[in-house]
């Protein structure tokens, strides 16, 4: 694999991070980001600036995916080429969001620890079992309980940014869960790739991650990890098509936190 | 005399060949590209790459051919892809890749449609005149960036002068 090198990060070998304008400041750990308290004027932006920032690392690892990967087949590359479009878009509209509230780039730290991650695995389905099935289906979760509480906190702009958004994860999610099943199908050892791939992930995790009690940039107090884990996406992750067993393992994960439905009226 | 389908078979597919490969060298560059517009319009580009390459791909089909099935250009073009896909700088990246190689390919196109028999090939053709479209608009949008940012129109007169100089398409047999 050729362009961007690797790193050590304790007994972890990780990719160095994309390319980046110098207007950002790039971060290693959770507790570098500036994560205000919700009742901080600052919060509203920094966290559509931390969702800008993951959608162009999000455009970074699928462009990187078609690079060395020039052999997986072509219907496959094709989601992928479609995927660096829609991450392209999200990124303009959250940064035309961004300076609507006042905000600009590089105005946060920025992480690109998905990058790092999953471009480190040396198999497709390992990266469509990181980036999309894990990281791309967690910011479901997310996005799927921010979007509606911005909406009631009036704030209707960002909440129709994020829904709009929503959806299309939605399908990167679903193409990544239909091409492992298809690449396992083919080929059982590629479930070893997958679950080395989950291990690897729990690991960089557990070494960036914010632990419970410390205090970030910012001062804020973060969560035990545990605690942080957002409310589950049910109808999405269906959607995405995670079978009933899938979903209800991830709901015990959460401690059977759940999203009751609740879309923008039509 | 217009060309024969096993001639047009193998004009589309090495088509096809450049389209995934131009797909290949935005994605390559978007990593290793430092500024977030850069990187937003090669996404936008690299989708219609991949389109283009999955039109002339099932065109293909229609010619004889495996669907999605490309041909290899001549060396000589192999080695010019090779080095726009090496420009390390921003400026340069979107001069060789707009001003030098998809003025080349939109003269390739406009060449190819001149050739054929317009009423037999209009499949091609539909095809042809949605790539040229794009290839328009991805040009235009080339140019607005490089104002945007403030980056030189700087195509390497040698990288202009071999591009002129380089046949894309392989004789056949090759």
């Amino acid at each position: 694999m050729s362009g961007i090198g690797h790193f050590r990060l304790g007994h972890l070998t990780l990719r160095e991070p994309p390319a980046r304008d110098a207007c950002f400041d790039v971060v290693l750990r959770d507790a570098e980001m500036h994560e205000y308290d919700g009742s901080d004027p600052r919060a509203l932006r920094e966290t559509v600036h931390r969702h800008m920032s993951n959608e162009i690392t999000s455009l970074d690892i699928a462009a990187q995916c078609l690079v060395e990967f020039p052999d997986a087949p072509w219907e496959l590359r094709l989601e992928l080429a479609r995927q660096c479009w829609d991450e392209s878009r999200h990124v303009q509209v959250l940064e035309r969001r961004l300076r609507e509230l006042g905000g600009r780039k590089g105005e946060f730290p920025i992480s690109t620890f998905e990058w790092s991650v999953t471009c480190a695995l040396d198999s497709l389905a390992a990266r469509l079992a990181t980036q999309n099935r894990t990281f791309e289906a967690g910011a479901m979760d997310v996005v799927g309980s921010l979007a509606p509480a911005m909406r009631e906190g009036g704030d209707r702009e960002t909440a129709a940014v994020l829904d709009g958004i929503l959806a299309d994860e939605v399908h990167h999610v679903r193409f990544a869960n239909r091409w492992i099943k298809a690449m396992v199908e083919q080929d059982r050892r590629v479930l070893l790739k997958v679950a080395s791939a989950v291990r690897f992930l729990a690991e960089a995790n557990a070494a960036l991650l914010a632990k419970a009690g410390e205090e970030n940039a910012v001062g804020r107090v973060m969560a035990d990890p545990t605690e942080r884990v957002p409310a589950v996406n049910v109808e999405d992750r269906r959607l995405a098509e995670f079978t009933d067993d899938e979903i209800h393992e991830i709901l015990r994960q959460a401690g059977f936190r759940s999203l009751l439905p609740q879309r923008e009226p039509a | 005399m217009s060309l024969s389908v096993a001639d047009r078979a193998r004009r589309i597919g090495t088509f096809r060949f450049v389209e995934v490969r131009l797909m290949e060298i935005a994605a390559g560059w978007t990593p290793t590209t430092p500024e977030m517009e850069a990187k937003v319009m090669f996404g936008r580009h690299i989708w219609d790459f991949a389109q283009h390459a999955d039109a002339l791909g099932r065109r293909m089909f229609e010619l004889r051919q495996p669907a999605q099935r490309s041909f290899d250009p001549a060396p000589a073009y192999v080695t010019l892809l090779e080095e726009v896909a090496a420009v390390e700088d921003t400026a340069g990246r979107l001069a060789a890749l707009y001003d030098v190689l998809l003025d080349g390919v939109q003269q390739q196109y406009r060449r190819y449609a001149e050739e054929v028999d317009a009423m037999l090939d209009a499949p091609s053709l539909v095809v042809i005149e949605h790539i040229l479209a794009d290839a328009r608009r991805q040009r235009e949008e080339a140019d607005q960036l490089r104002r945007a940012l403030e980056l030189p129109f700087s195509p390497s007169p040698g990288l202009r002068a071999r591009a002129e100089a380089v046949e894309m398409v392989a004789a056949a047999g090759a």
